[in-house]
């Protein structure tokens, strides 16, 4: 494990996560609003909107851990033109920013849906933009074979849509517990207040978008283990530096990594596709759903952690 | 005005490390902060001559600082500009910049930038810019003791010692094109063909 770089693994894989995260909402938002009008998916999906910030805003400190003078913080932005860590960190707050702006309009309802769609779409833009930068930072260094490879953005973009979608269906589903709860005060029992929060059209878009997340899970899974094995085979036969980078990828936290990402994405995914209709409460999906994110999360994290551990230098 | 660089002769090379104990003196550098390197490359096993087994056994020495690249990576990826080339091509760190993020030490393939962890900076060889104001040669060039070790304008280091820029344990110079020219050992291997090994990694 490597703890040296825990600033870099927080704040790539919470980045990651949050930008991932909202475009999984957008794309709820954009589907359901079809069948149901934006107020009605609104009061779904919004919840979960608002916890992206706070985990953006979190993976950001956590990067200004990673610089050793934050006295000289504000230099970072001085080489737009050759430095992915320039545009990384102006992407990042930008995201943050817009994603806040975004956030704050829909809370008030300011602007029609248009207008705020609108900024959304471009939120999602800065976002994924973000997470290409970020990939560039390690695959342009041609002095690192283990991250000069189309391995880096590949497993990059699938951790961010992976644990994005994992994270809303976490998020929706956890907003949903917490209103049972407050309501269940009010009401007779949990059943009355069940059915009180989650009407039928709140129902059916919570099964179809954890339908959806189940499969979208299931599917990354398939193409993060593709990845790592064609990265193995890569290094493997890329010469002595790249061999040094590819024993990094053995024992047993490796092993953890690839258990717990198939249990939470795997197994979980499987069960939370095939309940999503048929539960007749929301409790077991909420564990469903979170335990699943909670395993992808914990082996995301490895996995970023045995990334930075493979980094190898040719030359002396 | 004239891009400078090293010059490096590995036939006069005793590996003394006089050059790298010199620039650790004049820098004041802390322990695990090491500008100049030496690295000794050795390879080789027995071979069949008629009835008799031989040994082809080669050792040689390469003393690695900074090379002040035509295309220097570190520069390219410094977010602060702190990483940045001078008029006469010395590559040098602006202190008052510099946040330690230490990206630069990531890309180079010559462990150029080093990380001194007292002031939380990048550090690295800017070919003792004091010394050459005052006309003097930088500290591990007059350490020499076998003058092995040359600077000067790269145009003129090419002139009277040739191109090369390579040989095993060194990365191709087509990654940053170092101003630097080796004069080669007669065992030393091309970059990327070597059959040895650098047996004192813990002194790099």
């Amino acid at each position: 494990m490597n703890v040296h770089e825990l600033p870099m693994i927080m704040f790539t894989t919470l980045a990651q996560m949050s930008v991932g995260a909202f475009v999984v909402l957008g794309i709820i938002q954009i589907v359901a609003a079809r069948r149901f009008g934006s107020d009605a998916i609104d009061k779904v999906t919004d919840p979960a909107l608002y916890a992206i910030g706070p985990a953006m805003v979190l993976g950001l400190v956590a990067s200004m851990f990673h610089m050793n003078d934050p006295m000289h913080t504000l230099n970072v932005l001085r080489n737009v033109d050759s430095s992915w860590l320039t545009r990384e960190i102006l992407l990042g707050t930008g995201f943050a920013g817009l994603g806040f702006v975004f956030a704050f309009l829909q809370w008030k309802k300011l602007g029609s849906v248009r207008q705020r769609q609108a900024l959304a779409l471009v939120t999602a833009v800065v976002g994924l933009v973000l997470v290409g930068s970020m990939s560039m930072i390690y695959y342009s260094l041609v002095t690192v074979p283990a991250w000069h490879t189309l391995a880096t953005p590949a497993q990059f973009f699938t951790t961010t849509f992976l644990l994005g979608a994992l994270a809303v269906g976490a998020a929706l589903m956890g907003a949903v517990m917490w209103r049972i709860r407050v309501a269940s005060r009010d009401a007779d029992g949990v059943v009355g207040a069940e059915q009180t929060v989650v009407d039928t059209t709140s129902r059916t878009v919570l099964t179809s978008s954890l339908k959806g997340i189940g499969v979208a899970a299931i599917v990354l899974l398939g193409i993060e283990f593709i990845i790592i094995a064609l990265h193995l085979s890569e290094l493997s036969g890329a010469g002595d530096v790249a061999g040094q980078s590819a024993a990094v990828f053995s024992g047993g936290w490796f092993v953890a990594r690839l258990v717990l990402v198939f249990l939470g994405a795997g197994l979980l995914s499987v069960f939370l596709f095939r309940y999503a209709s048929s539960a007749s409460t929301a409790r077991p999906l909420a564990i469903l759903v979170s335990s699943s994110f909670a395993l992808v999360l914990v082996g995301e994290l490895i996995g970023r952690s045995l990334f930075y551990d493979s980094m190898f230098r040719i030359g002396m | 005005m004239d891009k400078l660089g090293f010059s490096f002769d590995q036939t006069l090379c005793n590996g003394c490390k006089a050059c790298s104990v010199a620039c650790k003196d004049k820098h004041d550098l802390p322990v695990g902060v090491t500008w100049r390197r030496v690295a000794e490359y050795t390879g080789g096993t027995w071979q069949q001559d008629g009835d008799t087994v031989v040994p082809n056994v080669f050792s040689y020495f390469t003393s690695m600082s900074c090379n002040h690249c035509e295309d220097p990576i570190c520069v390219k990826v410094c977010p602060t500009t702190a990483m940045h080339v001078g008029e006469d091509g010395i590559v040098s760190i602006d202190q008052d910049k510099c946040v330690g993020c230490r990206y630069c030490e990531w890309a180079c393939p010559y462990s150029a930038p080093q990380f001194d962890p007292s002031s939380g900076h990048m550090t690295k060889c800017d070919m003792c810019a004091d010394y050459r104001a005052e006309g003097e040669d930088p500290a591990c060039v007059a350490a020499c003791p076998s003058r092995a070790l040359g600077w000067g304008p790269i145009d003129e280091l090419r002139a009277e010692h040739g191109t090369l820029a390579g040989v095993e344990p060194l990365p191709d110079p087509a990654i940053t094109r170092p101003r630097l020219v080796i004069v080669p050992h007669r065992d030393a291997q091309p970059t990327g063909q070597g059959t040895g090994a650098i047996i004192n990694p813990e002194e790099l």
